[in-house]
């Protein structure tokens, strides 16, 4: 029982250290620009495909393709700001920006069902299959990977924030644009970086989820809708907030998965966000302008 | 939408009277004709997607486009008009058309309770509690294989029962231009109601809240309840696409309600041009039509409504209506009598 109880939170804390990774971008993103990017969680897919074609043609090391995903997460980035966010800033809307990019992503998950096809992707890294057993719990070399990259970014991100100049200009930018201006800090820089980092996040993520995802051009789909979730119980724009969202969410994940139904586990986590607006809407976006990391 | 959707003037909102009357007898011999025209099978099936779309589209731009609402759930209310029009039929025998009404009573229902329920929240939240909603529904569209089926879907769902009088058959609905007629009427007298609703004094003040909900309060309307109102009757608009879509394809599975049918019925609005009726109306039969005539190329559907979305909010974010406006503005053509907003 006890040992079920915790393989289930040992999962739930893999799962979820991912969701954290491609969550902390919608917010990292939400608290430079107060915007949405919807097709997010299809950079997710495209680091899973990229890591995937890279060792399926050329035979590469899974950990050298889990760094080619950031590469390809953080120019996916790149090229949506330049396309999308930066044109339509001057229109001063909060929603035109969000209706453009679920375009984008309609776009980018139909054109890869036209490229890839609907059939699944059997993502598997040679360290699946290497299993460690400690007093009756298994955990596998892929899980400890996910943990430590995940943890090792998270703590450079959070040391970037706190301890740089570009990340300190990148929370001034945060709290206000306008005055951060002022002090000589260029905000179009400062939001391009944000949204390269944050997309990077979101690439690398999907290397590592590629294994537990069904890998098929939608998967950014159940993967926005959490990260959607994660965002809004941790408080957009509250990285603290947002990784204990993102373990949360994972742990809810793996026990449904265990006591439920695989099935419910949208309705779970979307019935405990609609719950969370119920209950403190205001709270979390009155919190958000002081807790901005 | 507050700021976002370009301001149109009024003369291309609200032509003349007779402009308008002009206009309205356009639509009807349209609606007339268009089935005689195509008589093969396959065009008036399309016809009839056109008019349900439609419907859909009129419903999601009356609260995007009219109270700045980002309502990404509409497919959950058109799936819910479908299952219920369908499941108080097959489970519980009801007549057609009380089943119909049931089925849309309770799309407007969902709406209006959403909508009680996400009036606090603005902007993004509102969009993300609404994708929420949709996807709570369709999950449970998928798991609640008892009264669903789930994925496996129902089938054989009969179209409404033929109009009989004495032992003469004056209207049988298994004839495609007659179920055209049927759907056309409907989202005829939709857009008309919603076009009386826009400008009456409710529109107004719908307008008012979407640009300045602030404003709106402090002249004394209380933007709550309008919000709750046009949230209500849009999604109740969608429950009559969604009781028509069930009875006609007959078929009725959980994907043709996913996240994914709320984005293009949003395609269709951000197309025709949003607080616009008429926009819209042209947005969802291009954007049906369209694909049908690119068939040869491949299944591009979805490709095509996701391209059109970003590049017409990228550079034409007033959608089709602002194009012919501009297009009328440069050839030097003006509406009379303009200013009847």
């Amino acid at each position: 029982m006890t040992v079920i109880v915790v393989q289930q939170a040992i999962n739930g804390v893999v799962v979820g250290s991912l969701y954290v990774l491609v969550a902390l971008g919608l917010t990292l993103i939400y608290g430079v620009l107060v915007q949405i990017n919807f097709a997010h969680a299809d950079f997710v897919t495209i680091g899973a495909f990229a890591a995937y074609f890279l060792m399926h043609l050329i035979g590469a090391n899974y950990l050298a393709s889990i760094a080619v995903a950031l590469l390809v997460g953080g120019l996916c980035g790149f090229l949506i700001n330049a396309a999308v966010f930066t044109p339509l800033r001057s229109s001063r809307s909060e929603l035109l920006p969000l209706i453009a990019t679920i375009g984008v992503s309609v776009m980018l998950q139909n054109v890869m069902l036209a490229w890839l096809g609907p059939i699944p992707y059997a993502f598997e890294t040679p360290y699946s299959n290497q299993v460690i057993r400690i007093a009756g719990i298994f955990l596998t070399w892929q899980s400890v990977i996910i943990i430590a990259v995940a943890t090792t970014t998270i703590a450079l991100l959070y040391a970037f924030m706190k301890f740089t100049f570009l990340g300190k200009a990148v929370r001034a930018v945060s709290q206000d644009r306008e005055t951060a201006g002022l002090m000589g800090i260029n905000a179009n820089h400062l939001i391009m970086l944000t949204f390269v980092i944050a997309s990077a996040l979101a690439g690398m993520a999907g290397a590592m989820l590629a294994p537990v995802l069904v890998l098929t051009p939608f998967a950014g789909t159940s993967v926005i809708v959490k990260a959607f979730a994660i965002v809004i119980i941790g408080g957009f724009g509250n990285v603290e907030g947002t990784i204990l969202a993102g373990l949360l969410v994972g742990l809810i994940e793996s026990f449904t998965t265990q006591y439920l139904d695989p099935g419910l586990i949208d309705i779970v986590v979307f019935g405990l966000l609609l719950l969370m607006l119920a209950i403190k809407p205001t709270g979390l976006i009155s919190e958000r302008r002081e807790e901005n990391v | 939408m507050s700021e976002s959707a370009a301001p149109l003037p009024p003369a291309l909102v609200a032509g003349s009277t007779w402009s308008r009357r002009m206009s309205l007898l356009l639509a009807v011999l349209a609606i007339a004709i268009l089935p005689l025209l195509l008589r093969d099978a396959y065009w008036r099936t399309n016809l009839i997607i056109c008019a349900i779309n439609v419907l859909l589209a009129l419903g999601l731009d009356f609260i995007l486009g009219y109270t700045g609402q980002l309502n990404l759930g509409h497919s959950a209310f058109y799936g819910l008009g479908a299952y219920a029009s369908t499941l108080l039929v097959t489970q519980l025998g009801v007549p057609f058309w009380l089943a119909f009404i049931g089925g849309v009573a309770l799309a407007g229902l969902a709406g209006t309770l959403l909508s009680l329920f996400a009036v606090r929240l603005r902007g993004h939240y509102l969009a993300i509690a609404s994708l929420g909603f949709a996807v709570i529904t369709y999950q449970i569209l998928v798991n609640w294989i008892a009264l669903t089926q789930g994925p496996l879907g129902i089938y054989g769902i009969k179209p409404p029962p033929p109009i009989v009088i004495g032992s003469v058959t004056l209207v049988d609905f298994h004839n495609l231009a007659s179920f055209f007629y049927l759907v056309a009427g409907f989202a005829l007298v939709a857009y008309l109601l919603l076009r009386q609703l826009v400008h009456s004094p409710i529109g107004e003040a719908l307008t008012a809240i979407r640009e300045d909900e602030v404003s709106a309060a402090s002249l004394g309307i209380n933007a709550a309840v309008w919000k709750v109102f046009a949230f209500g009757l849009g999604a109740t608009i969608a429950g009559i696409a969604g009781a028509f879509y069930a009875c006609f394809v007959g078929t009725l599975v959980p994907d043709a309600f996913s996240i994914t049918e709320s984005f293009s019925i949003l395609s269709m609005v951000i197309v025709g041009g949003t607080g616009t009726l008429i926009g819209p109306v042209f947005g969802a039969i291009l954007l049906t039509l369209l694909p049908e005539i690119l068939r040869a190329i491949g299944d591009l559907r979805l490709v095509v409504y996701g391209a059109s979305l970003t590049l017409v909010v990228l550079f034409m974010p007033g959608g089709l209506a602002q194009a012919v406006y501009l297009l009328r503005s440069r050839l030097g053509f003006r509406s009379r009598g303009g200013a009847a907003r």
